[in-house]
């Protein structure tokens, strides 16, 4: 009896330290953490109200009063971005949200469900593939507008067709297994044998896209705002603070700087939670090390 | 062969035909009136009506769906609101400066990528795969358009090298391509990130075969090993690679193209998008993902020839 406990006790604390060990997954996960945080407490730590503009005091440079200075219309830069950190992560979380759920049952569907279904749910997502995702997402927020719910619907429907194909050839994958059978045997039908086995199985890889997505999503949004065409101003995003801070880029370098590596931060964090939990969830993944999107 | 070189050919004509199709809905998904989305909230009635008649809006759906696909099909993708130029034409006169970009861009990060790849597989482990690993990180992490801005201040404005303009108007083709540089730089720096990243794990996938290990016990030079082995067998995946950072760097070009000013399909579609030109974004993003396929497609058959296991299935 202890022995069968002790036993259970060290496989849960290999199986913790897998994910403790990975230095590069747990800088991630406290980088992730940490921006969470930033983004919950905005309203505590912002020093200053982002959109407050003040004509007397344009273009400050950092002071203690204004830790990044001000942009062209007296506003704080540290604090915009400060409250930036909010919408990107928004859109990032979104984004994963959805096209997780809508990736994963479409994908699942397409796997299990074979001929015709699968057949024309490959050929339109093979469509959606073809596009480069960042024109797709331009032409939809063109199309519906500038909005921050319309930014997350033309990335989720950009980056959703990739957590399908990776989940369905994951169900292919999965469908001949013994197991499964079985569970046709027995008679369980075939959602409960979907929810119940396959998506449990198909989870690890599929978790792995996501975090990519999630990554590319926050670029693809900050690249949006640069353009102009993302959440509209005044409203405190990165891409906003270095579209405001382009046209000063020689004089007030700082702006743009700034915000650009808030961005690079986010998405470094990311990229190695995804490529931690591609080494730790799902070691038959390892070899797959770059980016699809 | 030849029924490999028909599938592809189905597979060129599906695709394209679903391409023609997604950009006739985006024109759909434009909430209300497509008319009064144009024209802005103070168009009068006339205007709206002729409008709608001259896009055909007042026919059904399907009567419409079925002229869009028959226009585009002979090549008439309408006309630009704001010049009232066909579309195609505008956006075929911007296409060469794009392709200008992305070929030397792509070329840049192929010769920087690939070889940083294999030597970080090789040297898996060591500080030189660390120290390549991180730059590729940084590569894929920082925003490709704040590169560009980046490069601008140092390279145009603190050291003088490169012209901050990413073209320009007059000048032989040496000027054209002094101006192209600096773009090319920061878009096939950003690539190679992806390539170096991909490319080191299709060596590390084939250094890690059995035939490889075969090898080594045999003696056989590590040297030999890699280059008459594992080169060659990890050719086709970074072929692939660069197929799909293809597709990739599509995206990329249009923010780049905005950052050095540089004329070009991507610019051209901001500025219809920012004018509400909405035939002329349909025919942009419709020639845009057209050429990704056709290119996509176009690898398809060459890996089918190098490759002739590819040719089943």
């Amino acid at each position: 009896m202890t022995a069968q406990s002790d036993i259970q006790r060290k496989r849960r604390r290999n199986a913790i330290a897998r994910y403790t060990r990975h230095p590069g997954l747990m800088i991630g996960c406290c980088i992730l953490l940490l921006l969470v945080l930033i983004a919950l407490a905005a309203p505590l730590i912002s020093p200053h109200n982002p959109l407050k503009t003040d004509l007397t005091n344009t273009l400050a440079p950092s002071s203690t009063t204004y830790w990044l200075g001000t942009d062209q219309y007296g506003r704080d830069i540290a604090s915009r971005l400060i409250w930036g950190t909010q919408v990107s992560l928004k859109v990032a979380l979104s984004v994963v949200t959805i096209s997780l759920v809508l990736g994963t049952l479409i994908g699942a569907i397409a796997g299990f469900a074979g001929g015709w279904t699968e057949r024309i749910i490959v050929v339109c997502n093979d469509v959606l593939l073809a596009f480069p995702g960042f024109l797709l997402a331009l032409a939809i927020v063109a199309a519906r507008g500038s909005t921050l719910e319309s930014v997350i619907i033309a990335v989720a429907i950009a980056f959703t067709p990739r957590v399908i194909s990776v989940m369905r050839s994951v169900v292919l994958t999965i469908r001949p297994r013994l197991f499964i059978e079985a569970s046709h045997a027995i008679g369980m039908s075939t959602t409960r044998i979907l929810l119940r086995h396959v998506v449990p199985n198909a989870l690890p890889p599929v978790i792995v896209v996501a975090t990519v997505s999630a990554a590319t999503a926050i670029l693809a949004e900050a690249g949006l705002s640069f353009l102009g065409l993302g959440v509209q101003p005044p409203t405190p995003t990165w891409g906003n603070v270095i579209s405001d801070g382009n046209s000063l880029i020689t004089t007030n370098p700082l702006i743009s700087l700034s915000a650009g590596l808030c961005i690079a931060v986010a998405v470094v964090a990311l990229n190695l939670l995804g490529d931690g939990l591609r080494d730790t969830l799902d070691p038959q993944m390892r070899r797959q090390t770059g980016r699809l999107i | 062969m030849l029924d490999y070189l028909g599938r592809c050919l189905v597979q060129l004509v599906v695709t394209l035909l679903g391409v023609v199709t997604v950009a006739f809905f985006l024109m759909r998904a434009v909430p209300g009136d497509p008319a009064q989305y144009m024209l802005g909230d103070y168009a009068t009635k006339e205007a709206l009506a002729v409008l709608r008649e001259q896009l055909g809006l007042d026919l059904p759906v399907y009567q419409q769906y079925l002229l869009f696909m028959q226009r585009a099909l002979t090549g008439d993708l309408g006309s630009s609101v704001v010049t009232g130029q066909p579309a195609m034409t505008e956006i075929m006169d911007s296409l060469p400066a794009s392709a200008a970009l992305a070929v030397t861009g792509l070329l840049i990060a192929i010769a920087i990528g690939v070889p940083l790849g294999i030597i970080s597989a090789v040297r898996q482990g060591t500080w030189v795969d660390v120290a390549v690993m991180m730059g590729a990180l940084a590569g894929i992490s920082f925003p490709v358009f704040w590169l560009g801005l980046v490069a601008i201040l140092v390279f145009a404005h603190k050291l003088s090298i490169f012209p901050a303009l990413g073209a320009s108007t007059s000048g032989g083709l040496l000027t054209q391509l002094y101006y192209l540089m600096l773009p090319a730089i920061v878009f096939g720096f950003s690539v190679a990130a992806y390539i170096a990243r991909l490319t080191r794990s299709a060596m590390l996938e084939v250094l890690g075969q059995d035939y490889v290990r075969v090898a080594r016990a045999m003696g056989i030079r590590e040297s030999r090993i890699i280059g008459r082995l594992a080169l060659r067998n990890a050719l086709i995946p970074i072929l692939a690679v660069i197929g799909v950072t293809f597709t990739l760097a599509f995206g990329n070009a249009i923010l780049i193209e905005v950052v050095f000013s540089r004329p070009g399909v991507g610019s051209t579609l901001l500025k219809a998008i920012l004018a509400r030109d909405y035939q002329l974004v349909q025919a942009g993003v419709l020639v845009l993902a057209a050429v990704v396929v056709v290119v996509n497609v176009s690898l398809d058959v060459i890996y089918g020839f190098i490759d002739p296991r590819l040719r089943v299935t």
